[in-house]
């Protein structure tokens, strides 16, 4: 089952964020690869979802970037500065509020 | 693993720029991510065209300048914090100095002025053009953020205006007119004809008219009318004339003026002079319909020449005042001197009646 688009939307900085915390530094491709993999293909993120949301994370200086050239074409690597390693925490330890929150509305038993 | 060449590279980054996407750094994201795809997926016989247009595909729903739009979007929408935060940060800071300069008015110290200027200022022309940015972005309908544009430019020349006229600035007046022309004559209709039309907000706009309506009767109740403004500055043009008579008078009955004094009456003189040629661009002004200003004069603060004649006469007035002892000495008191309320008419009398203390202080002439 691939989750919807909606649900993965409120959660794709987070997933961004935490990705970046583990792999210190990542290029677009291969965070959708990783979380393919990851997640065995239950989420799959777009790429008309991803790139707008490194772009706005980069200019409000969460993300930092570097380029490197690969033949004639140019990837960017993108890692956490400072006050996104500190704000990847905070996403991670709100997400995770949310899931308790959301278990007991919903009412959801864990899994015996 | 396929091996892309340069031809194809070029030829996706052309496609890629073809379909709207402008920003550099997103072509250059999208180019990666479709040559990692290519190498991985593609097979070595097939047809290369045809699997970049299939993998294109995936990336948009009707057209790949969505991702362009959508990066746009969050982009501004960074910027939309940003303002909001300017926005509270500025309304916060133009109250406080506000009020401070409110009490500092009131206790009659120094900085009251600097600070009203600074408030005011900073709330006309930072607060109010970014509250109205915000709430124009947040509208939908072009009458709404139309509406928003008009509020918001008539409140930035009130405030303006308020602050020209505690200034004593030239145009405090006019600014003050058109700032009620833009809220009676543009904003008004526009507000009542579209708010009327639907059952909603149509009490709201009616009781919303009406207290604009009578706020800006209120204000134009208190505001001085330019005929009003006219024959006072006519009033105290001609007290200036009769002081000046009076001067002449004066000088007639008095004997030869000592060094000092004379020195004294050139320099009020040619004060005199540089004042009257800057308010009515000429030395001998036809004084049957000419009217000076209650403003600020602009020549006492902004040429070199005529400060250093302020200068002068200060330390001519101080030299004289030692000299003649308590009883006879001039006023050293007056707002030319403290460069912080220097307003044509005033200073002109201020100068005439230094003048006149000058020529009684004579001893009167044998006839």
């Amino acid at each position: 089952m691939i989750y919807s688009s909606e649900l993965i939307k409120g959660t794709l900085k987070t997933i961004i964020l935490k990705l970046l915390k583990e792999n210190k530094r990542m290029y677009g491709y291969e965070i959708t690869q990783t979380v393919k993999e990851l997640t065995q293909g239950k989420i799959q993120l777009t790429e008309g979802a991803l790139y707008p949301s490194l772009h706005a994370l980069e200019a409000e200086g969460i993300l930092v970037t570097e380029t490197e050239y690969i033949g004639k074409r140019m990837r960017k690597y993108y890692s956490l500065s400072v006050p996104g390693k500190a704000l990847t925490k905070e996403k991670i330890s709100e997400f995770t509020d949310f899931m308790e929150t959301m278990r007991f509305l919903l009412d959801i038993k864990p899994a015996v | 693993m396929y091996c892309i060449s340069d031809r194809q590279i070029d030829f996706i980054l052309n496609d890629i720029r073809r379909n709207g996407i402008e920003l550099e750094d997103l072509q250059l994201n999208l180019l990666d991510h479709v040559c990692c795809i290519i190498e991985q997926e593609f097979e070595e016989n097939g047809d290369f065209e045809q699997f970049y247009f299939s993998t294109v595909r995936r990336f948009y729903k009707t057209h790949l300048n969505e991702i362009e739009e959508e990066t746009k979007s969050l982009l501004t929408f960074k910027h939309y914090y940003f303002m909001k935060k300017a926005m509270i940060i500025s309304g916060v800071f133009s109250a406080a100095v506000l009020s401070i300069g409110i009490v500092l008015k009131f206790l009659h110290t120094s900085g009251a002025s600097a600070c009203m200027v600074l408030g005011i200022g900073s709330f006309s022309l930072v607060f109010l053009p970014l509250m109205a940015t915000l709430k124009i972005k947040e509208k939908q309908g072009s009458r709404d953020k139309l509406l928003m544009l008009l509020g918001a430019l008539s409140a930035v020349c009130i405030c303006m205006a308020i602050l020209f006229k505690l200034q004593y600035w030239p145009g405090a007046n006019k600014l003050g007119l058109i700032s009620v022309g833009i809220l009676f004559v543009l904003f008004l209709p526009v507000y009542f004809i579209s708010g009327i039309r639907q059952a909603e907000t149509k009490i709201n706009t009616i009781v919303s008219s009406i207290l604009l309506v009578a706020g800006c009767g209120l204000f134009l109740a208190l505001a001085r009318t330019p005929q009003a403004s006219y024959n006072a500055k006519r009033t105290l043009t001609e007290h200036y004339l009769r002081n000046e008579q009076l001067l002449k008078n004066e000088r007639l009955v008095t004997s030869r003026l000592g060094a000092e004094a004379q020195q004294i009456n050139v320099l009020c003189d040619g004060l005199k002079a540089a004042i009257i040629e800057d308010e009515t661009g000429t030395k001998q002004p036809d004084w049957s319909n000419t009217v000076l200003s209650e403003d600020r004069s602009r020549v006492l603060n902004n040429n070199t020449e005529v400060e250093g004649m302020i200068n002068e006469l200060k330390k001519h007035m101080e030299t004289y005042n030692r000299d003649v002892g308590p009883g006879h000495s001039l006023p050293l008191a007056i707002p030319l001197f403290d460069n912080n309320d220097d307003r044509t008419l005033q200073t002109l009398n201020d100068l005439v009646q230094i003048q006149l203390f000058v020529a009684q202080n004579q001893v009167p002439a044998q006839n």
